[in-house]
């Protein structure tokens, strides 16, 4: 950290927040808040004066609230910059340490927030995470118990600068604890928290123990677990040196922590599973490995940055095998446990990954972006008739579009990633996709249900997951019928209302619209631009009089090949039971109705031709 | 339930302070001996990877006084295959020598020898698989001798010392070759008489 702000090139804004992200790749610019200080950077020397004359007393954020600090101070021994900071809520304004100060001058009451916009090529987010705040757990007694604490609170505990100056002693009677137990997986892998495993918490805990072992020697410290996960490189040596130093491993999730009133030690319930017995510990301390949970404010930080959040709320990966430093958001990258759970090898592996895929573009002066996106015909556009619109913006996953009443709405080509959700949205047909134009698509549909449509499955697919599922489907020889047909399009947001309705109109017998699950969308919310559209079709289809098996919507990933095979055996199935001449009936009943939805089609340029209009 | 505080902590340290011993607390109960295990066909109760728990969570009276300790055959199918390396039958021995210094005395039968016709020649101290037999100097009738001397807690009664025995010094509790012999007449005479 310190090379880090000595460096020429590296500029670092403490006390500040980024507040709005505009741009793109190349070209964002960023709104940051320096939040003030009360002290001058360039005139504070660090010395510390001010701080032991502040009659002010709060809890120490950085030691865990176990240890107080002042209302003007530094967070830690090596914060970067060495400035001390007022704060302001809890200041009375006695002034104390501007006396402290005294000719420096440093200390300014006067300070404003200070709105900043920076130029920037690339982003890379290193938000890291928070703890889990177990108290919610009520069977461990966290802030009930006063022995029963956090590993992270543990790490201060017994950390040579932290408050104890390295004395490990427990909080109900200050005295050093001869038995500790350690509890994993506390708010991770427990449906009623996180499902997801934080990884890094066996080796910590190990670490502490082993650490607690070199100091007291004769203390017994017994670990209760689930499973010990050690992956990485010399992490499994570690955990087998810590049992042959003579740590207690035991498995099994203690059940209740109860405590000796008298004595403030605690009773640890848990079963060894080894034994097949529930055993009882009674320990001097308890300490729970809390889980790596997303930071509080990973939600509002997802959305100034446009990028989106994993299941465990963790921000995602623009793939998690092929581009796991990548956000959705081109010139956006992701570093450490904003990603997910990390450990330091980890996290440092990952933040010079996410620095050298900046370095690229930094160092490019043109950057190549996927041909595939949005093209707005101007005059097609009723916003620029005057007309008050925005449903293509409103689709839009990366906020690529921009409409303003009286002009066309305006794509940034390098921000659009192509999912075509606002082609399909628009009610005007204003909007196309290079590649996956409407004509393109209506053209491949004629080829594929020029004959015999109603013994056919008309099958629409995203190119990232259900498309992926029908080519695992084929390479793992899963049968299905061979009268499927299937379109592949970028994303299910793409998959226009009228192609299903044209598809009915050309007779198709079946008509299935597939896509990703939607915590695995490729373009963050496609696939609910997807859903959303696809729930009013269902209703509006049965309105206009279509059987309801006849239409299907099903979410199917890469890797669920025997899914979408059973998928399209069961629509055959359903087909084969229809009676053909009811089929038949029902088409030419509903085609009037589809039609008259349909009679706009051929206004979109090159369509008519498609539809044999000239 | 088993209250840990009520059991002995220090008794892993005493194992991995016996020769033998030093590698229990590497055990991470995966069950690779208890499945290769042969004893445990015959003795469903017999389980080595539950007795090494056991020990490592301090149940000192529970290991030392089961009879499960004493039958280990040393056939060592577990420790070829045990991921930590652990040698099994040795950690067991080291079981078996801590008990036998607690004087409690194994089930089953052990080899006994008759020290007033032992001759020393140190025959079964050759053949015992076990390390079991050893040459000592003793007091037997008023007079300083050599004797071979069997260490039950090691003493795996094959019987192999009692066979080789030049001297017939040797015999196994219950299987002399008295009681042997008896066996194998009965046998044979109740087959001859059909």
């Amino acid at each position: 950290m310190v090379d880090a702000a000595r460096h020429p090139k590296v500029h670092i804004l403490t006390y500040s927040e980024v507040q709005r992200i505009e741009g793109f790749i190349g070209n964002f610019r960023a709104k940051v808040l320096k939040k003030p200080r009360y002290v001058d950077p360039d005139r504070c020397n660090g010395c510390g004066q001010c701080s032991p004359v502040c009659p002010i007393e709060v809890p120490n954020e950085f030691e865990e609230g176990i240890a107080p600090r002042k209302a003007i101070y530094i967070p830690h021994g090596q914060s970067v910059p060495l400035v001390y900071t007022v704060d302001i809520d809890n200041c009375i304004h006695c002034y104390k340490c501007v006396n402290a100060c005294g000719k420096l001058e440093a200390i300014n009451f006067n300070q404003q927030p200070e709105e900043v916009w920076l130029d920037v090529g690339t982003i890379i987010v290193a938000t890291g995470f928070d703890s889990f705040d177990p108290s919610p757990i009520e069977e461990y007694g966290y802030g009930v118990y006063d022995n029963v604490i956090t590993t992270l609170e543990l790490e201060r505990i017994h950390n040579s600068a932290g408050p104890t100056a390295g004395r490990f002693i427990r909080p109900s009677d200050g005295k050093t604890p001869k038995s500790v137990a350690f509890v994993q997986c506390v708010g991770s892998r427990d449906e009623r928290f996180n499902i997801y495993c934080s990884g890094f918490c066996c080796m910590y805990t190990i670490k502490n123990a082993l650490v607690l072992k070199q100091m007291y020697p004769d203390a017994e410290i017994t670990i209760f677990y689930m499973d010990i996960r050690t992956p990485s490189k010399g992490y499994e040596e570690f955990y087998q040196r810590a049992r042959q130093e003579g740590i207690r491993f035991i498995q099994g999730r203690p059940s209740q922590i109860s405590e000796d009133a008298e004595t403030g030690n605690l009773f640890i319930q848990a079963e060894d599973i080894a034994l097949g017995e529930v055993v009882e510990l009674e320990a001097e301390m308890v300490v729970l490995s809390t889980a790596a949970v997303p930071r509080a404010d990973a939600e509002e930080m997802s959305s100034i940055l446009n990028i989106s959040r994993s299941p465990g709320g963790f921000y995602m990966e623009y793939h998690p095998k092929l581009r796991p430093i990548d956000s959705p958001t081109d010139g956006v990258f992701l570093a450490g446990a904003a990603q997910g759970p990390k450990d330091i090898p980890a996290s440092v592996s990952q933040g010079a990954a996410a620095a050298a895929r900046a370095g690229r573009i930094m160092a490019a002066d043109k950057w190549e972006i996927e041909p595939i996106v949005a093209y707005v015909w101007a005059e097609r556009c009723i916003s620029a008739q005057g007309k008050q619109c925005g449903i293509c913006a409103k689709a839009c996953p990366y906020d690529a579009i921009v409409v303003e009443k009286g002009t066309a709405a305006q794509v940034t080509a390098a921000k659009c990633h192509g999912c075509g959700g606002c082609v399909a949205e628009c009610p005007h047909n204003a909007i196309t996709q290079m590649h996956f134009t409407d004509a393109q698509i209506l053209a491949q549909m004629h080829a594929l249900l020029a004959k015999e449509p109603e013994k056919k499955i008309m099958a629409f697919m995203c190119n990232w997951c259900s498309y992926g599922g029908a080519d695992t489907a084929g390479t793992s020889h899963f049968e299905y019928p061979s009268n499927s047909r299937g379109v592949r399009v970028m994303c299910s947001a793409r998959m226009d209302a009228d192609f299903v309705y044209e598809a009915f109109r050309l007779g198709a017998g079946m008509v299935l619209v597939s896509g990703c699950h939607p915590q695995d969308c490729h373009y963050i919310t496609g696939q609910q631009v997807g859903a959303a559209r696809f729930d009013r079709l269902s209703k509006i289809l049965e309105k206009i009089g279509i059987s309801p098996q006849r239409f299907r919507i099903e979410w199917i990933s890469a890797a669920e090949g025997a899914k979408y095979a059973r998928v399209i055996r069961e629509m055959g199935e359903s087909l084969k039971a229809f009676d053909p001449q009811a089929l038949h009936e029902e088409n030419e009943r509903v085609r009037p109705e589809l039609e008259k939805r349909l009679r706009k089609l051929p206004e979109i340029p090159r369509v008519a031709e498609v539809l044999g209009q000239k | 339930m088993i209250r840990l505080n009520k059991s002995d902590s220090s008794f892993k340290d005493e194992v991995m302070a016996e020769p033998g011993g030093e590698n229990l607390m590497r055990c991470f109960s995966c069950g690779t001996c208890m499945s290769a295990c042969i004893i445990r066909r015959e003795e469903p109760e017999y389980n080595p990877r539950r007795i090494m728990r056991m020990a490592i969570l301090g149940m000192r009276e529970k290991v030392l006084s089961s009879h499960l300790i004493w039958l280990c055959s040393a056939c060592d199918a577990c420790y070829k295959r045990c991921p930590q390396h652990i040698h099994i039958s040795d950690l067991f021995a080291a079981f078996r020598n801590i008990a036998v210094r607690e004087g409690y005395t194994p089930p089953g039968p052990v080899a006994q020898v008759n020290e007033r016709t032992c001759v020393a020649c140190g025959l079964c101290v050759e053949v015992c698989p076990y390390d079991a037999v050893e040459l000592v100097q003793k007091r037997v009738l008023g007079h300083e001798k050599t004797v071979s001397q069997v260490d039950p807690a090691r003493c795996m009664s094959c019987g192999v010392c009692a066979a080789s025995c030049r001297s017939g010094s040797i015999d196994l509790v219950n299987f002399s070759d008295v009681t042997v012999f008896e066996v194998m007449q009965e046998q044979l005479l109740a087959e001859a008489l059909g």
